[in-house]
């Protein structure tokens, strides 16, 4: 049936990532959606069934189709405000204060003149 | 007027680029020690400031000991999520949600899939500047 060859491994090891950052997206997407939190936990543990439910599937081209099956949905309920933390990118104080270059020194003598 | 200029020195202080430590600092102005310190700790604010090891490695032991499908009395700081605690795969995921929701930081994705076990978390939460 399946032989472990290596190219049938890397396969099914691209699905497996591909599944996990899918599972992070969506968790993440329910909780934007869900705005009090017991409502994100009964909606999580929906989220963690149905994917439960496949977890078992064995043919790898049934397999890729629930991954586009499940990404398309994903696609198709991202929120339109996602929260995203400050600093990320994206974010409302990404980049807001550089840290300036090394080296460079700001002399500070509020315009004192040396002429006296 | 010397205060007015010491108020504007202290103001503008923050904006120095800590280069060489103290030598700018009691060299040239002889400003208190005090007040160095706290305009020093407010400029880091903008830079971030890296959490101490051991107090990040309590915090996490303590987020995965709050998880419900982990053994609390398994949970060490050496412990890997699928090998030692049971994990699956989507359980890690959420793992590392929960630890991203108490640093109150972020990790891009392709960063997230690589923490496999505690350690590896306390490192990447140790080493990042912006983790609460």
């Amino acid at each position: 049936m399946s032989t472990a060859s290596a190219a049938y491994l890397a396969r099914r090891a691209a699905q497996k990532e591909r599944v996990r950052i899918l599972y992070r997206r969506a968790l993440k997407d329910t909780l934007n959606w869900a705005v009090h939190r017991h409502l994100f936990y009964q909606d999580a543990s929906n989220l963690r069934e149905r994917f439960d439910a496949n977890k078992d599937v064995e043919d790898i081209n049934i397999i890729d189709k629930l991954i586009a099956d499940g990404e398309a949905s994903y696609n198709k309920w991202r929120h339109p405000d996602p929260y995203i933390v400050p600093w990320a990118p994206g974010g409302s104080k990404f980049t807001r204060n550089p840290t300036p270059p090394s080296g460079i020194e700001i002399i500070y003598n509020y315009g004192r003149e040396d002429n006296d | 007027m010397a205060a007015a200029a010491a108020a504007r020195a202290t103001v503008l202080k923050h904006l120095r680029v800590a280069v060489a430590g103290g030598s700018l600092h009691g060299g040239q102005r002889g400003f208190p020690w005090l007040l160095a310190n706290s305009l020093r700790r407010f400029s880091e604010e903008v830079r971030g400031s890296f959490l101490d090891k051991s107090e990040v490695t309590d915090r996490v032991v303590s987020v995965v000991k709050n998880f419900q499908k982990v053994d609390p009395s398994k949970v060490t700081p050496e412990a890997h999520f699928q090998n030692d605690l049971g994990l699956d795969s989507l359980d890690t995921v959420e793992v590392v949600i929960a630890l991203e929701e108490e640093f109150g930081f972020e990790i891009p994705d392709n960063e997230a899939d690589k923490i496999t076990n505690i350690k590896m978390a306390v490192d990447f939460i140790a080493s990042h500047p912006q983790a609460k």
